[in-house]
């Protein structure tokens, strides 16, 4: 999971390294400790340093950090010559080494050649059968296939197992919400939220999940969790200040003629309102019109 | 006889449409068409411009509802209204039109019966450079008297055209260039609220 403002550091370094203003080892660092899938500029940039001896010898041991990087990135790239070559010179430099086996999976699993890659994979974990990685790769290799309920199983088998790995709750929630399970979606946000109970993004999520669930509990709750995002991020997230404006008019309408005692209080929304208005004037003028318009159509 | 409804979309949505799915290759993406009954022609829909909308968890309501109301209020003003749905698959060989597509193409008949729902077809975008295909690479749907989603087949392929007939040359220039890195979709906007979801200086 990424922050804004390391989004913005990794952005700017990716202009900088594109327009030809060095710092390509920093950028390809950056990269890696983000996680985030970055393949074209990897393989373009790596391959610059990697194809240059003067460069390549710069980096010290840090090389074959660098061939694993691009090789995986070559597979992403669908560049599978490269990955070759380069997972080659890892297999003469590291040989017997499991770290190279992984990447040969992967290289099986680029061509397609799955039962190859689950054959790889399962001999793999004979020997190591707690992998993390390894077993992270026979879901994507499910998904990959299209098998969404042999990916979702492996997932859950996976996350017995490894319960405090946030990255695979995240794609299984997301999983649950492409195939509409929002129940069990929201179960997932629910894990994350216990374990992280300050990253906004995961307040954020569990509340569209709710709102799309509908009800008029689910609804309740998914304001109180864009009101802890919002909290959470200094009042600065769109997405959390429009969703307590659509939880406040769908709570209206479902709310219709009951109870006067149970109306909610309308502060929250016209201070919502505000400060999207606000964000709007300033810095997307031209929508502000849209946005206002949209506000009034949800005051029913 | 019925005749049979034609599509007609301009090179502009078109292009906007696929550009935001080369943008986003490792996701599903979706986007709206806005258009309108040619009045010189009712069995003519024109989709003249197209909203890229979202590349992450298309199947949420609130960013959806939003989107809806602010796209609506805009080109309503333009006597234009939501004609049709546009969906890319996350994977490449995917090529069957998934229950969010169906859902949201549902949603969109309430309010213009004729809604077509055009789905991304991975082979054909990745053929272009190699032919002279006039078509555009997509696969058009439209809703039976049982309210089923049908693909409107190869020997109906003539149903859905680009107006602009070299458009595909277009894309595959604008492809070289990856100018998709300059379309903004409303996820985009969201998360940055100075992106615009017009796309005014796309094709300055």
């Amino acid at each position: 999971m990424v922050s804004k403002t390391e989004e913005t550091q990794l952005n700017s370094l990716e202009n900088q390294v594109d327009n030809g203003g060095g710092g390509v080892w920093e950028y390809l660092c950056l990269v890696r400790k983000l996680k985030v899938r970055r393949s074209e500029k990897v393989l373009k940039h790596g391959l610059s340093i990697l194809n240059d001896p003067k460069k390549r010898s710069a980096l010290g041991p840090e090389e074959w950090t660098l061939y694993e990087q691009v090789a995986i990135a070559a597979m992403d790239c669908q560049c599978l010559d490269v990955a070759k070559d380069c997972i080659k010179i890892l297999q003469k430099k590291f040989p017997e080494s499991k770290r190279v086996g992984r990447l040969e999976g992967m290289l099986l699993e680029a061509k397609g050649s799955w039962a190859e890659a689950e054959k790889a994979y399962s001999s793999l974990l004979e020997d190591n059968p707690l992998d993390q990685v390894i077993q992270k790769r026979r879901v994507a290799m499910a998904k990959a296939q299209g098998n969404i309920s042999g990916a979702i199983e492996w997932l859950n088998k996976y996350l017995e197992i490894f319960m405090a790995d946030h990255d695979a709750w995240r794609e299984l929630a997301e999983i649950y919400v492409s195939l509409q399970m929002y129940k069990q979606a929201a179960f997932c946000y629910e894990e994350l939220i216990l374990s992280q109970p300050t990253a906004p993004l995961y307040h954020l999520a569990y509340a569209d999940v709710l709102y799309t669930l509908g009800g008029l509990e689910n609804l309740q709750t998914a304001k109180k969790y864009y009101a802890s995002t919002i909290d959470l991020t200094g009042g600065k997230n769109t997405r959390a200040l429009l969703g307590i404006c659509l939880c406040t008019s769908a709570i209206a309408q479902l709310s219709k003629g009951r109870n006067k005692e149970d109306k909610e209080s309308p502060e929250l929304q016209s201070l919502a309102a505000t400060a999207l208005e606000k964000d709007y004037k300033q810095r997307a003028s031209d929508k502000l019109g849209l946005l206002t318009s949209a506000l009034r159509s949800l005051k029913i | 006889m019925v005749a049979e409804l034609k599509y007609e979309i301009s090179q502009n949505a078109y292009i906007k449409l696929v550009l935001q799915a080369l943008k986003h290759k490792t996701t599903a993406v979706n986007g709206v068409l806005l258009g309108r009954v040619n009045p010189q022609n009712e069995n003519v829909v024109e989709i003249i411009d197209a909203v890229p909308l979202f590349h992450s968890n298309l199947a949420l309501l609130p960013p959806l509802e939003i989107a809806l109301i602010m796209v609506e209020e805009h080109y309503g003003s333009q006597g234009l209204g939501i004609v049709g749905y546009f969906h890319a698959n996350e994977r490449f060989d995917d090529a069957e039109l998934g229950i969010v597509a169906k859902n949201i193409g549902d949603h969109i008949c309430r309010y213009f019966p004729q809604a077509a729902l055009l789905l991304l077809d991975n082979k054909k975008l990745e053929a272009l450079s190699k032919g002279k295909d006039q078509s555009p690479v997509m696969q058009l749907y439209i809703r039976d008297a049982s309210k089923n989603w049908k693909l409107v087949g190869p020997d109906g392929g003539s149903r859905l055209v680009i107006k602009e007939p070299a458009a595909n040359v277009v894309l595959l220039d604008f492809i070289s260039s990856e100018k998709w890195e300059d379309v903004a979709d409303f996820d985009d906007h969201l998360d940055d609220i100075k992106k615009d979801w017009l796309n005014p200086d796309l094709f300055k």
